[in-house]
């Protein structure tokens, strides 16, 4: 049996994967994507927002992850600590598109009662999510 | 002598006392059960991130590193060199509401201890709940500065409330130069009991220098310095994360036995008012009848 990778996907709330056997991952690494196959050597590397994909038993599964950073160790332990994620399988289009709506809005308006950088996170994570999903359907 | 119905009002009143102190039992019962999961959910990230964080601390702290500029602040969270030792922090975590037993007594009996040993320094108060809030700023004390203050979040704690926190403590601590940054709640031990605990969360102890050697045996992606410079922060953040959930927790965990306790107390007053009730029922009913003997009795003769 060929080797496999071993995915621990980890976020603030909650541990989405614990020990998934995979074959490949593709992150996406601060400079650009990276795609780890079992055998790479150990690397810390940080994250930023957008599609996080494994491969298992010929399928893909994609996630949107919100930054953060990785972990892969010599012995083909990923470990994945994002900031947020979600499988793009239950990523709601219309959601997503009205929370950026609503996002722009408020950053148009210029209030000071509004807290810019919260928004403009939101919208981060909004257009993210919609990529992500965009691709998928693809 | 209390009439039949003066008694027959307050076993009325006491009944539907414990009918409402019954509800919030139950409500917080079954917030408990999710708050639970939630917590035990948040914790691989926080445990795991530490491990981490502790393993590479030896090896950024061997880095060379510039005396003064950005730098500096990654070594000084965990050694706090040139900390000025008579400022510190202090976060106090207490529920927005009584009715919980000693939940939030038991918090603030501990902080104004700390304030007290500490009476010379200069603290900075980061204050969760209104309980907490309130109490610290009716004492007025010249050397207490509230620098952050967060009411109204339980029972729906939320990543976010504790990414602000977590930022307001870095920030404080960094800009001010806090010697230290204890922490004091109430951990969520089991259903029937918390522990109040006390810990300095700032500056980190570093892990012990392991054999393993990082920087040799890993690739950094950007460097290793940048890479911890964005773990700390996270790390303080999801470590805020865990505290106000186990906290949260906790709280739920005290109203609902401080509600069980005072339902139970209430069901015992009812029952010995029910006793007097009946005694007394029974006095007037004996008077009566002697009232009727006497009467014939007098007739008769």
């Amino acid at each position: 049996m060929a080797k496999k990778l071993k995915l621990n996907l980890i976020t603030p709330q909650k541990q989405l994967l614990s020990d998934l056997e995979v074959d490949m991952i593709v992150l996406p690494a601060l400079l650009g994507e990276m795609g780890i196959l079992p055998g790479h050597i150990p690397v810390l590397v940080q994250l930023t927002y957008g599609d996080l994909r494994y491969k298992k038993d010929g399928k893909d599964f994609d996630f949107a992850v919100m930054g953060g950073f990785v972990e892969v160790k010599d012995d083909d332990t990923v470990n994945v600590f994002a900031e947020g994620a979600d499988l793009a399988d239950e990523i709601d289009e219309e959601a997503e598109s009205q929370k950026i709506k609503k996002a722009k809005d408020a950053l148009s308006k210029k209030d000071a009662d509004i807290d810019f950088e919260l928004a403009e996170i939101e919208l981060k994570q909004a257009i993210t999510r919609m990529k992500v999903k965009r691709r998928k359907l693809n | 002598m209390e009439s039949l119905r003066d008694i027959r009002q307050n076993i009325k009143a006491i009944k539907s006392t414990q009918q409402i102190m019954q509800t919030m039992k139950m409500i917080s019962n079954a917030r408990i059960r999710k708050a639970q999961d939630a917590m035990t959910a948040a914790r691989p990230f926080a445990t795991k991130m530490l491990e981490m964080v502790r393993d590479l601390t030896p090896e950024v702290l061997a880095l060379p590193q510039p005396q003064d500029g950005p730098e500096t602040w990654a070594s000084r969270l965990f050694v706090n060199r040139t900390a000025d030792p008579n400022k510190i922090g202090l976060i106090v975590i207490t529920g927005d509401k009584g009715l919980t037993g000693s939940f939030n007594a038991v918090v603030l009996r501990a902080a104004m201890r700390f304030i007290k040993e500490h009476q010379e320094k200069e603290i900075f108060v980061f204050t969760i709940g209104k309980k907490g809030r309130d109490f610290l700023s009716r004492l007025r004390l010249d050397n207490l500065h509230i620098v952050y203050e967060s009411v109204g979040i339980f029972p729906k704690v939320s990543y976010a409330h504790a990414e602000l926190l977590g930022e307001a403590v870095l920030k404080h601590f960094l800009k001010n130069n806090l010697h230290s940054i204890t922490l004091i709640y109430n951990d969520f031990k089991s259903l029937a009991s918390q522990n109040l605990v006390e810990e300095t969360i700032l500056p980190f102890t570093p892990g012990a220098k392991t054999e393993k050697n990082f920087s040799e045996e890993f690739t950094f992606e950007p460097g290793i310095l940048d890479i911890f410079k964005l773990m700390v922060p996270r790390l303080v953040k999801a470590n805020m994360y865990r505290i106000l959930l186990e906290s949260q927790a906790a709280n739920l965990a005290a109203t609902t036995s401080a509600m069980d306790a005072a339902s139970k107390n209430a069901g015992e007053i009812v029952s010995a008012l029910g006793l007097k009730l009946n005694k007394v029922r029974q006095a007037g009913i004996t008077n009566e009848i002697l009232d009727i003997v006497n009467g014939a009795e007098a007739l008769n003769n």
